[in-house]
């Protein structure tokens, strides 16, 4: 699909994001990259063992990264997770089927990207 | 490329390297793409590694890009190691991070960031900004060395249409020139030594040159005031003259945008609070002691002591000593203590820097 339509399928900004990046180019040079960022799996791993400031910090990574590219679903749900561990809980349960949904839908659209 | 040349121009040490602090790999890789055809490029993943960098290669690093967020050592730490190791006087500092929060911001320009980029970043936003930051901090290398004819052009024209524009400002009046230029130059002179005297108050720089340039709209408001209302010393007069605090702070916060620039913050706490004493006996809103700004009581200072010298604008002039003394002892209002120990000890160097 284009990236215009990959946007619009994982509930992203396609406009925004290219009035800031200016080129398709280098959006999808960026997008392609996303799935080798490991925050998303270090956030799981620190939640798993309980470790709240490594969580916060994978949070607030994939929160920035998807707000740079214009994932704006998963931008949300990584936010909502982001502030709760700020706080220093780990009490994410209800916020992190969203997250979980966001990042699997994104990391599935960018496999469709056209090359 | 036309502004390599501007960079050149600037630091004087050919293509400029930008220091990127970032612990995603991504969003280093998103800076880097959009600066690399113009800088070279430096990354570090936190701020340990940023040190490290920053220890190493000092002199060959324009400008940091920092991100507050990080493990092992976050964007803080790095800004106070940097104003341990007086780096942050050399070296410009950006922020970029989603933190929007006040507190943040704020924290991040009391430690001596020039400027705060909040994702999602824009291309242009960065380049740009990274652009002016370089320069301006390049001002400020030519400045500390003292060769001030060194000024680039671009900040040459900054300093060129403020003058034309407080000029303009100075009550219509071509013979009321340099009040604003005065003003500048007492106001950097008192904040330049402040921090031998105080250890309450340290400007960086940075800090020094925004008051300087914001203190030159201290009475911008004039503009907005009913002239027609000012005539004679009438109560109405009066409290119409006194409204260019307010008006001018205003307008200055209009023109602020979505991310805080500090040049009009500072610009408008200075307007709105240059008329405030130190005992609470101020107008517009009778702040009392330190909750006046800082940059707002010293320009107090300086318009006070350039009022009662210059003889453009007061007929009944007084000569420097004799103004050092009348501030001294409350004659003329009320200021901070410390101010005026400051005051004294740059007194002597004052009448030959003003015009």
């Amino acid at each position: 699909m284009t990236v215009e339509k990959f946007y619009e399928v994982i509930g992203g900004d396609y406009a925004g994001t290219k009035a800031r990046l200016m080129t398709d180019e280098r959006i999808v040079r960026f997008v392609n990259k996303f799935p080798a960022d490991g925050s998303y799996q270090l956030l799981k791993d620190s939640l798993a063992s309980g470790n709240v400031e490594e969580a916060f910090r994978a949070a607030h990574t994939i929160k920035g990264v998807a707000q740079n590219l214009g994932f704006t679903a998963l931008f949300i749900s990584a936010e909502a997770v982001t502030e709760i561990l700020r706080a220093g809980s780990l009490a994410v349960e209800d916020k992190m089927p969203d997250l979980d949904v966001s990042y699997k839908r994104t990391i599935d659209g960018i496999a469709q990207i056209d090359a | 490329m036309r502004t390599g040349e501007l960079i050149f121009m600037s630091n004087g040490i050919g293509r400029g390297k930008i220091l990127i602090v970032d612990d995603s790999e991504m969003n280093r890789s998103i800076l880097s793409d959009i600066l690399c055809d113009e800088y070279d490029i430096a990354e570090a993943c936190d701020g340990l590694q940023a040190m490290e960098i920053l220890n190493k290669e000092a002199d060959s690093i324009s400008l940091v890009l920092l991100d507050i967020v990080m493990p092992r050592m976050d964007g803080f730490s790095v800004l106070s190691k940097m104003n341990e190791a007086r780096l942050i006087e050399t070296i410009p500092v950006i922020i970029i991070s989603s933190e929007n929060a006040t507190l943040y911001v704020e924290r991040a320009y009391e430690l001596g960031a020039l400027d705060y980029i909040q994702r999602p970043f824009d291309t242009l936003v960065v380049r740009q900004r990274s652009l002016n930051t370089i320069n301006l901090s390049g001002r400020q290398k030519l400045l500390s060395s003292g060769s001030e004819e060194q000024l680039t052009k671009n900040e040459a024209d900054m300093s060129t249409v403020i003058n034309l524009l407080t000029n303009l400002l100075e009550y219509g009046d071509a013979g009321k020139g340099h009040h604003a230029e005065n003003v500048r130059i007492i106001t950097e002179t008192i904040l330049s030594n402040i921090g031998a005297i105080s250890f309450k108050y340290k400007p960086s720089s940075a800090d020094i040159q925004n008051v300087g340039i914001a203190s030159m709209l201290h009475d911008i408001g004039m503009c907005f005031v009913d002239k027609n209302l000012l005539k004679g010393k009438t109560d109405e007069a009066i409290a119409e003259m006194q409204k260019h605090t307010v008006l001018g702070a205003d307008m200055l916060e209009k023109l602020q945008g979505k991310e805080v620039n500090i040049l009009l913050r500072r610009a408008s706490e200075i307007c709105r609070y240059h008329h405030e004493r130190w005992d609470g006996k101020g107008y517009p809103e009778g702040l009392k002691g330190d909750q006046i700004p800082i940059a707002a009581q010293v320009v107090a200072v300086a318009d006070t002591y350039d009022k009662l010298v210059n003889k453009r604008l007061n007929r009944h002039a007084v000569t420097h000593d004799e103004a050092i003394a009348k501030i001294m002892n409350g004659e003329c209002g009320a200021f901070n203590p410390v101010l005026m120990i400051v005051l004294k000890s740059v007194a002597d160097t004052l009448p030959a820097k003003l015009k």
